[in-house]
């Protein structure tokens, strides 16, 4: 079955580790995943989280002071970015 | 015998064991390169760096972490400073009492780019008078940059109030001896930029240090590479830290950085610092009475770190740290201390002094061990 999420792409590795602190303090569902080379080239890595947590996890990043830069909806292999930007 | 370690301003000896314990687990289970792969020891090379990060950014009361880069150590932090905010024609502000780490690439400005450089005057190896600075400064003046405190006589600087002197101009400071050893937060330094070195007070390896930069100043990379974020770009990222951080840095040594860290903010700066006033206030009560003998810089230890510079009558620097090590097991170090501009400020070049520092691990007997090896050989003169 193809996995579905929302996958949010954060500036850098520091903010990426800041962010998995907060979600981890905060008891948010989440992974760590390399940033899925459909939607950037980028080397590092993205939050990824259940869409029905999805607003929350951003309002969290937007808290902790941490830039969004890209959000996309996943299903299996495919990436829709996310405009707006889910929040609530 | 064992060796009485009194060379604490070069590097801090011994290490908290947990120390050694952080770096031998960073090397053995997850040394892979940080942040540069997805797989869990890139991540976990990653968060030793991260962990680090956050504790300077506790030891400095920052608030935003990655406005804080690692580097090998204090001097390419400087220069990192230094190079990446004066330009041709700027004018920039020193003091009397600075390192190489500071004067040679000013030299280096000075001599290529035609950048003037205006050394403020700390009269007998005593702090700058902050008026100085704003008398000092113009139009064109760029940066001052000042040690917090001087590697030679530890006269501690009144930064806020040069900081005050300098209004809009960025403000340098060059932490080496002081970052851990004293109180020191961004905020209340004044400070726009604080350089630090991991390897002295903080308790960590060499081949660690870094810079905290203020969110209000763009620093231009010494250094231009790869950093595992905005890869398919040919030109360095323009967020922090990365901006400043090329390359694949020590994740070994900020592993044991971090531990460093943790105690020492674990046993708290201030209590770092009492003690090492104590000690400081100890050796320059015992100096006072031995013959022959000169203490360079303010004799009270309120207004010095646990620095302390002095010869004696008919002693070369040389010999008389030769014979501390020989006949007393003293560590010291002799000569200019990678300062000719200090040495020259206290009438000390071209000879140099004998440099005692004290840490958190030395003891009351181990200065009264050094007091009484001073006495004898002032003696034996």
């Amino acid at each position: 079955m193809d996995r579905v999420s929302t996958v949010f792409i954060l500036q850098s590795i520091h903010q990426v580790l800041k962010a998995e602190k907060a979600l981890e303090r905060a008891g948010l569902p989440f992974d760590l995943i390399p940033v899925p080379k459909e939607v950037n080239p980028e080397c590092g890595m993205a939050v990824e989280t259940p869409p029905d947590q999805a607003n929350r996890v951003r309002d969290l990043l937007d808290q902790t002071g941490l830039r969004v830069v890209a959000a996309y909806h996943r299903s299996g292999r495919e990436f829709t970015p996310l405009d707006p930007v889910p929040t609530t | 015998m064992t060796p009485i370690y009194l060379d604490q301003a070069a590097t801090s000896f011994p290490k908290p064991p947990a120390v050694a314990e952080a770096m031998h687990r960073a090397l053995t289970e997850s040394a892979a390169s940080p942040g540069r792969s997805a797989h869990r020891f890139s991540l976990s090379a990653a968060r030793a760096i991260f962990d680090a990060r956050e504790l300077v950014a506790r030891l400095f009361s920052v608030e935003d972490s990655s406005r804080i880069a690692f580097t090998a150590n204090v001097t390419q932090a400087l220069n990192t400073a230094l190079f990446g905010l004066i330009r041709s024609g700027d004018h920039v502000l020193t003091t009397g009492l600075e390192h190489n780490s500071v004067m040679r690439p000013l030299g280096w400005l000075a001599e290529r780019l035609g950048v003037e450089v205006t050394v403020v005057d700390c009269p007998g190896g005593g702090p700058a008078d902050p008026e100085d600075f704003a008398g000092a400064k113009t139009a064109r003046t760029r940066l001052a940059v000042v040690n917090h405190a001087s590697n030679v006589t530890g006269v501690i600087q009144p930064l806020a109030e040069i900081k005050a002197a300098l209004g809009d101009v960025p403000l340098v400071v060059d932490a080496a001896q002081t970052a851990g050893a004293l109180p020191l937060t961004a905020a209340d330094s004044g400070a726009d930029v604080l350089a630090f070195t991991g390897h002295k007070a903080l308790c960590g390896p060499t081949g660690t240090g870094g810079l905290w930069v203020s969110p209000d100043l763009d620093i231009e990379p010494l250094v231009h590479g790869g950093t595992g974020s905005r890869s398919e770009h040919e030109a360095q990222p323009e967020f922090m830290p990365d901006r400043l951080e090329a390359g694949t840095p020590n994740t070994i040594g900020l592993a044991g950085l971090a531990a460093g860290l943790d105690f020492v903010l674990t046993t708290g700066v201030q209590s770092i610092r009492d003690h090492e006033k104590n000690l400081t206030a100890r050796f320059l009560t015992g100096a006072a009475d031995v013959p022959g003998l000169t203490v360079y810089g303010p004799l009270d230890p309120d207004r010095r770190v646990a620095v302390v510079s002095l010869n004696i009558q008919g002693w070369s620097p040389s010999d008389l740290a030769r014979s501390l090590e020989q006949d007393f097991h003293i560590l010291t170090r002799s000569g200019l201390h990678c300062a000719p501009r200090a040495h020259r400020t206290i009438g000390a070049f071209p000879q140099g002094a004998v440099r005692f520092s004290f840490g958190l691990f030395n003891t009351p007997d181990e200065i009264d061990a050094a007091i009484g090896a001073l006495g004898r050989l002032a003696r034996r003169t």
